[in-house]
């Protein structure tokens, strides 16, 4: 019954999949020339250690998106997961790196609570995904004001030194973990989980057909997705070393604009992961090329919404091309 | 319970399409006006002040917002699309209504449907993105916003100035035959929105468009045109809400739309709508409108902690949409219809 | 394809590095001070004048000729700012003038630039690293002076709302807790009504107007910025006033003299957050910078504006001159917070420079006053682990009655 076997994903999807990671790297690294043409400091370990952990919070949030995008839904409790972790690190700290440990299991057991939620509202109940998470989103902003009424609290001190500190002095600790969460992503794709996920997204109903457990998949995409906005908020919490109950909510609609950014289409079933942590990777970097380049700060708006537009048109562009030739 | 839903949405429901449709959205909308109802006798529990008309009114006003922005984020959701530009436009067509405009200023009263047209422009480019270039209109939208939302910050270089014109403010504050003008305007303005989309011949084309574009095209219908024009209109309904807020409060500001993007999803899900596109009806979106802002005044009144507040909230928006699902009714008629 | 692909990004590539070359100003190694202004940028008026006096000062001389300024907008994403604040310190800043957008979160990259010898100067809102300067009115009891005006107008009794800031923000807390330690020593003063206004007089207005539908008896409103909106939905609600204590909104402000209003009940008092913190922090920065004093970080505090209804004095120029306090309505709009400007501290400014950022025609620096006042601790707003002072929460701007 759950060999998912039985969809066969079409030969080029892969070679669609790999081209869509290949366009946002691409833009990522002329963007990153640039960068380093401008601020020449940009190359140093330290700078660019800083640049991992600004970008790996939003990277995990949007990697978690994206798997629920994948599945054809929207997961809007990505704010709420974000901010109660974010304020149970701070509030609750525990010392060391045992402590380090324990609040990353808490972490990832509140992600997987609220994820359970969002799939079995979602799935089982059937009530369309973009509603109830906006309803557990609301629910969850509410328990992180009640955990914390206003910004403070101290994170652990291990793990705001220890996450964002450089292994031998140049390998970002930040970098190692996102890097562990995509190769994890990269062996879950090819499990049968992996494959019934991009069939649900493509089309249900012959998923349905085929014999997979579309419930159960999707319930378990949710609950995967909120266990990695857990692990954002956990990094999140290490790079601020403090708390706030608002903490998640502007990693939102980012989250959404770095798996487009990464070619994920927002109707399901194309994409992946590592294209949306290169798709958080780029917004950031251009944060900082935006900066660097001097434009009036009142505009840099429209500069950032240009590129989303033209980044977003290229690559779709580059995978009808490919398509066309695969003919 | 995976074979009985799985016989709902694949074998049942494309069957009896024709004639359980309309009744099914009815039901839906009659039961999001009962919702509102209770809620509101309910909340004597919390002050005996509350239910009254006076509560009514107040609703009815801020209510009247939402109800006109979700009317055209509706449209665009039944066309198969979002628009999360929603809160850009209304800051712009609150902003230009004062700078351009302006209190004690009647002559310049034309430039008003300027407004409202430069706002319906910034909606063809988002349409223009969406339609023929194929950008998602998440992101489409999405960038459309941040530009947009740039382009006000400089142009007013962060200061809005100017009052709200004469016209706005009578628009909103005065009453006519001891009826608040607010809500007779809102009353016309969901006559006008329900002919529009259940009544008109464009109406039908968005709902063909929104459940299958393939299909409509086939069958002759002007699909490009009409998955366009709901983003224009609905970037004229931002503008106007813009207008609507300037006149109640009597300025602008920056982000005099900020609170708006989820609600006004929020609003069109609630009334029944498929964020899929293809089904939904403009009343149950009213009535969705109305229910948001009436739990919104009747918590504001609960002495609570705001957080167990936020949770209280979120929870209720849970439970109506539980009990506005679909398999709700299909068992409400089943049990009806033994 | 694989080598179109290449071709298409080698073009964007070349495209952009040959539009950053363009975008190099010219000349930047002459020996100016490389400042940065960092914003959240909420969009009000409150945050652009702070914007505004802040240009108009680095455009006033001498500084024009030695200040090289450059504004940067951080939304309300403190990762945002502290990405920003990485890349000024990288750029080689001299100094940077700031509105925090967390009291805490940014304490690590501050602390990494006071290291490379950046000064970190902040205003209005404070930051608990020890290195940094905050300059503001927030240990000057805002919440609790304001709250003890509120309660002898009521005579000690009396149905009250509090419109707040925005949830979840210290800010916020330490005006409310402030408030409310003096309305709990009131056991007439009841809290019917709690709202978050943003700090914003539309949303005030539509959250009072939601609170007057529970509680139409309300006998008075204690709020925090945004108070205009409150006597608008006040106002809405046909007629009555009831005594309201706010900011500094130049509407509030006329509101609060003008006779026809306080024939329908209102009273109150303006007090609250002056934009011209910024101001004042920015001449404190470049007098640190040009050597012309010496100060070591520490918190700094700024006076609480304190204007009573009988005290409001309509400006007749762009100065506060004569000791005026507002501006007509014909000139600037209701939001407009007027206490941008200060004839002592900030001589060189009208209010064209809070609207445009424009230095005042053949304005010259004025040196600042030689004292500058410490501020008292306040946990979690300017230090961490540290005690307040025990009459914290004391009212001082006036005496209260008696609770009955």
């Amino acid at each position: 019954m759950s060999k998912a076997g039985v969809v066969h994903p079409k030969p080029s999807m892969k070679s669609v999949l790999l081209r869509g990671s290949f366009i946002i790297m691409a833009l990522y690294i002329a963007l990153y020339v640039v960068y380093v043409v401008q601020q020449p400091r940009a190359l140093g370990a330290g700078a660019i250690a800083s640049l991992f952990n600004n970008t790996v919070p939003l990277a995990l949030a949007s990697a978690g998106q994206a798997i629920v995008v994948l599945s054809r839904g929207f997961d809007l409790s990505l704010a709420g997961v974000v901010s109660i972790t974010n304020v149970v690190m701070a509030v609750y700290p525990l010392e060391g790196p045992g402590g380090a440990l324990a609040s990353l299991a808490i972490c990832l057991a509140i992600g997987a609570v609220v994820g359970a939620v969002n799939g079995w509202l979602v799935a089982y109940l059937r009530i369309q995904a973009i509603a109830a998470t906006l309803a557990t989103m609301i629910v969850c902003q509410g328990v992180a004001l009640l955990i914390l009424d206003a910004p403070g609290g101290t994170v652990a001190e291990w793990v705001s030194y220890e996450l964002t500190d450089r292994i031998f002095n140049f390998i970002p600790v930040s970098g190692l973990i996102l890097g562990a969460v995509v190769c994890l992503w990269l062996l879950a794709r090819k499990t049968d989980f992996g494959i019934a996920l991009y069939a649900i997204g493509a089309d249900e109903h012959a998923a349905r057909l085929s014999g997979i457990p579309v419930l159960k998949v999707r319930f378990f995409a949710f609950v995967l997705a909120g266990m990695i906005y857990g692990l954002a908020g956990y990094m999140l919490s290490a790079q601020t070393a403090t708390g706030s109950p608002t903490a998640g909510e502007p990693l939102l609609m980012l989250s959404f604009a770095a798996v487009a950014l990464g070619g994920t289409s927002l109707s399901g079933g194309k994409g992946g992961l590592f294209a949306s942590v290169m798709g958080a990777a780029t917004l950031m970097l251009l944060q900082k090329v935006l900066f660097s380049s001097g434009v009036s700060s009142f505009y840099t708006g429209i500069f950032q919404g240009a590129v989303l537009i033209i980044a977003v048109m290229f690559s779709a562009l580059l995978t009808r091309l490919g398509e066309r030739k695969n003919k | 319970m995976t074979s009985r839903s799985q016989n709902t949405s694949y074998i049942a429901v494309p069957d009896k399409r024709g004639n359980a449709k309309v009744s099914r959205e009815t039901i839906s909308a009659v039961s999001v006006a009962v919702l509102c109802v209770v809620i509101l006798l309910g909340s004597r529990f919390i002050s005996p002040s509350l239910g009254s008309w006076s509560q009514v009114e107040t609703v009815l006003t801020l209510g009247s917002f939402l109800v006109v922005l979700s009317f055209g984020q509706g449209l665009v959701i039944l066309s198969g699309g979002l628009d999360l530009s929603l809160p850009a436009l209304i800051t712009l067509g609150g902003v230009l209504s004062t700078a351009w405009v302006g209190a004690g200023n009647p002559d310049a009263l034309f430039l008003l449907p300027l407004v409202l047209v430069g706002c319906g422009l910034v909606g063809s480019f988002t349409a223009v993105g969406v339609v023929w270039l194929k950008v998602p209109p998440f992101i489409m939208s999405m960038a459309t916003s941040i530009m947009v939302a740039s382009a006000t910050l400089g142009m007013t270089n962060g200061t809005t100035r100017g009052a709200a014109p004469e016209l706005l403010t009578d628009l909103m504050k005065s009453q006519i035959a001891g009826v608040p003008a607010s809500i007779l305007l809102l009353l016309a303005f969901v006559f006008f929105g329900w002919v529009l989309q259940a009544r008109s011949v464009f109406g039908r084309h968005v709902y063909a468009v929104g459940t299958n574009d393939q299909a409509a095209r086939i069958a002759g219908i002007p699909v490009t045109l009409t998955q366009f024009l709901p983003y224009v209109i609905s970037a004229v309904c931002a503008g106007f809400v813009g207008m609507m807020l300037v006149g109640y409060s009597n300025g602008a500001t920056l982000r005099m739309g900020d609170n708006y993007l989820l609600p006004s999803i929020a609003a069109v899900v609630i009334g029944g709508s498929s964020i899929l596109g293809g089904r939904g009806t403009f009343l149950g979106t009213v009535g969705g409108a109305i229910l948001l802002t009436t739990l919104g005044t009747v918590i504001s009144a609960i002495g609570l902690n705001f957080g167990l507040r936020t949770i209280i909230e979120g929870s209720i928006i849970l439970i109506a949409l539980l009990v506005l699902r679909d398999e709700f009714f299909e068992r409400l008629r089943a049990f009806r219809r033994p | 394809m694989l080598s179109n692909t290449m071709k298409m990004t080698l073009a964007a590539m070349s495209l952009l590095a040959a539009g950053t070359v363009l975008a190099q100003p010219a000349g930047a190694q002459d020996k100016k001070f490389k400042i940065y202004l960092s914003l959240s940028y909420s969009g009000n008026a409150w945050q652009s004048e702070t914007a505004n006096i802040v240009k108009a000062l680095a455009a006033t001389s001498p500084y024009k000729d030695m200040v090289d300024l450059k504004e940067v907008i951080s939304g309300t994403d403190p990762q945002a700012q502290i990405s920003a604040y990485e890349s000024m310190v990288d750029d080689g800043a001299d100094g940077i003038i700031s509105f925090p957008i967390s009291s805490t979160a940014l304490n690590r990259t501050i602390k990494r630039g006071c290291d490379q010898g950046v000064l970190f100067f902040m205003y209005d809102a404070t930051v608990t690293e020890k290195c940094a300067y905050n300059v503001s009115y927030l240990t000057t009891g805002f919440g609790e002076n304001t709250a003890q005006a509120l309660v002898n107008i009521l005579g000690g009794k009396g149905n009250i709302f509090l419109s707040r800031g925005v949830p979840g923000n210290s800010v916020d807390k330490h005006h409310t807790d402030g408030a409310m330690s003096v309305f709990n020593k009131y056991p007439g003063i009841k809290v019917v009504a709690e709202y978050y206004s943003y700090w914003d007089d539309r949303t005030t207005q539509q959250e009072t107007a939601k609170a007057l539908a529970a509680h139409p008896d309300v006998d008075g409103i204690w709020s925090q910025a945004g108070e205009y909106g409150a006597i608008q939905a006040l106002l809405d609600k046909g007629g009555k006033l009831v005594p309201v204590t706010g900011e500094n909104s130049n509407g509030f402000r006329l509101a609060l003299a003008n006779p026809e209003m306080q024939a329908k009940g209102l009273k109150g008092v303006s007090a609250g957050s002056p934009p011209a913190t910024s101001g004042y922090a920015f001449k404190l920065m470049m007098e640190v910078l040009t050597k012309k004093r010496d100060l070591k970080a520490m918190n700094i505090e700024y006076p609480l504006p304190w204007v009573l209804a009988e005290n409001v004095k309509v400006c007749a120029g762009d100065r506060f001159e004569n000791g005026c306090n507002a501006f007509p309505e014909s000139k600037v709009p209701s939001s407009f917070v007027t206490e941008v400007l200060d004839p002592v501290m900030l001589p060189e400014l009208s209010m064209e420079s809070a609207i445009n950022g424009t230095a005042v025609d053949g304005a010259i620096i004025q040196p600042l006053p030689k004292e500058v006042k410490e501020a008292v601790n306040a946990p979690g707003i300017n230090c961490e682990k540290c005690d307040a002072p025990a009459d914290a929460y004391k009212p001082y701007k006036i005496e209260p009655i008696v609770a009955n």
